[in-house]
């Protein structure tokens, strides 16, 4: 077969009834423009909104703890040490929603579109996943310490195997709760690459690829860091 | 609140004008009813959000086929623990194939192989749309279109082959 029997089926999709005959009633339409988007933007807005909210009924709750402990220097140290990391952290999740592509790039060409879409994933996305991971410990913390407060009234000084205990739960709560959400978007983001990859014949978007890896290395390894001297810190606090 | 009940009366009366380009879309980019349902939702959602957006610049059929291809272009499978669905084991004649011609139901399952922007590329080229506006609409070169038009029809001809 050449291109020319091509035609034939061009020919075919110019008289198929079915698509003139298609109606979508003004009902249907109103129906449709009131539902919220099942798209990767929305998605990613909504866990960020969700994330939001949740940092800053955990900032409160800081600042109760910080009321409850304020004879005990230590705890109240953590409780401040802890609810100025989420106020840098809800002041990042601000930044990052205010950077979210806006919905006039969809007028745009497909190329750019694209292009876009996957800058800001790949620069953005990654980051706000290990923050959003984060909120994970900082529950864990304040909850026990709540626990502790209403259960004994007090906080026993932590021995070594207790701060590991607490640490590696800390640590699991950050890993498990980044690892499922990378995952699953990276899942994503890598279907819109391939697009993209359609269009530069997956040449010249290699420099781009090497800097995204290699954004994504060094964000994971801050992130790490930043995690473990936090445990440190919090451990030496709480001897 | 007269204004927007207008904007959205304007934007309803639009969209049913042109609603075949969104049919056609829908069509091209989804494997089931199931899926359909979810675009045409998105697309026109997208649309609706847009539509400030929209300058009269272009056609609004020329703007709506930009937003419509974006949306769907940038449509993901959602779940990376789910296995992929083969169109054959779904059944591609759903209800509303069943009145579509022979060479539709073809034409469908062979660029139902296509990949996501080939996909747009081939629907312009059936609407009909000169290189320029494919170009407008890709992001690409007049000259890569011819290119990649030639290539994907071969490919599209020749998967086409193979079915039958």
């Amino acid at each position: 077969m050449n291109n020319t029997d091509l035609e034939k089926y061009k020919s075919a999709w110019k008289e198929e009834k079915s698509f003139r005959e298609a109606v979508l009633t003004d009902s249907e339409i109103r129906a449709y423009i009131v539902k919220r988007s099942k798209g990767l933007t929305a998605s990613f807005k909504a866990g960020l909104l969700l994330d939001i909210i949740l940092k800053i009924i955990l900032g409160i709750s800081f600042i109760a703890l910080i009321v409850l402990f304020r004879g005990k220097i230590g705890i109240a140290g953590v409780c401040t040490g802890s609810l100025l990391i989420l106020i840098y952290l809800l002041w990042s999740h601000i930044t990052t929603y205010r950077k979210i592509p806006g919905q006039d790039e969809y007028s745009g060409d497909i190329q750019n579109f694209l292009k876009s879409r996957i800058d800001f994933y790949r620069t953005k996305f990654l980051k706000t996943v290990y923050v959003i991971a984060l909120t994970n410990p900082f529950v864990f913390l304040s909850g026990m310490l709540y626990y502790f407060y209403f259960k004994y009234g007090i906080i026993r000084p932590l021995d070594i195997i207790d701060i590991i205990i607490f640490g590696t739960l800390c640590i699991v709560g950050f890993a498990l709760g980044a690892l499922v959400q990378v995952k699953q978007y990276n899942f994503q983001v890598l279907q819109l690459e391939e697009c993209l990859k359609e269009f530069e014949e997956g040449e010249i978007n290699e420099n781009t690829l090497r800097r995204h890896k290699k954004q994504k290395r060094a964000i994971l390894i801050i992130f790490i860091i930043a995690l473990i001297v936090g445990l440190l810190l919090l451990g030496i606090l709480l001897l | 609140m007269t204004k927007e009940i207008q904007i959205e009366g304007e934007f309803i009366e639009l969209i049913q004008r042109h609603q075949n380009i969104i049919h056609k879309i829908c069509f091209i980019y989804s494997k089931n009813r199931s899926d359909r349902e979810d675009l045409y939702q998105e697309i026109i959602l997208q649309l609706w959000k847009s539509y400030p957006t929209f300058g009269q610049r272009s056609a609004f059929s020329t703007w709506m086929y930009r937003v419509a291809l974006n949306t769907a272009i940038s449509a993901t499978k959602k779940f990376w623990f789910l296995p992929e669905t083969e169109l054959a084991d779904i059944g591609y004649e759903d209800e509303n194939m069943s009145d579509m011609s022979e060479d539709i139901r073809i034409l469908y399952r062979g660029i139902s192989k296509l990949a996501k922007v080939e996909k747009a590329i081939i629907l312009l080229w059936l609407e009909s749309k000169s290189y320029e506006e494919i170009a407008e609409t890709t992001g690409i070169s007049v000259k890569n279109v011819s290119v990649k038009l030639v290539r994907i029809k071969a490919r599209l001809a020749e998967i086409i082959k193979k079915m039958q």
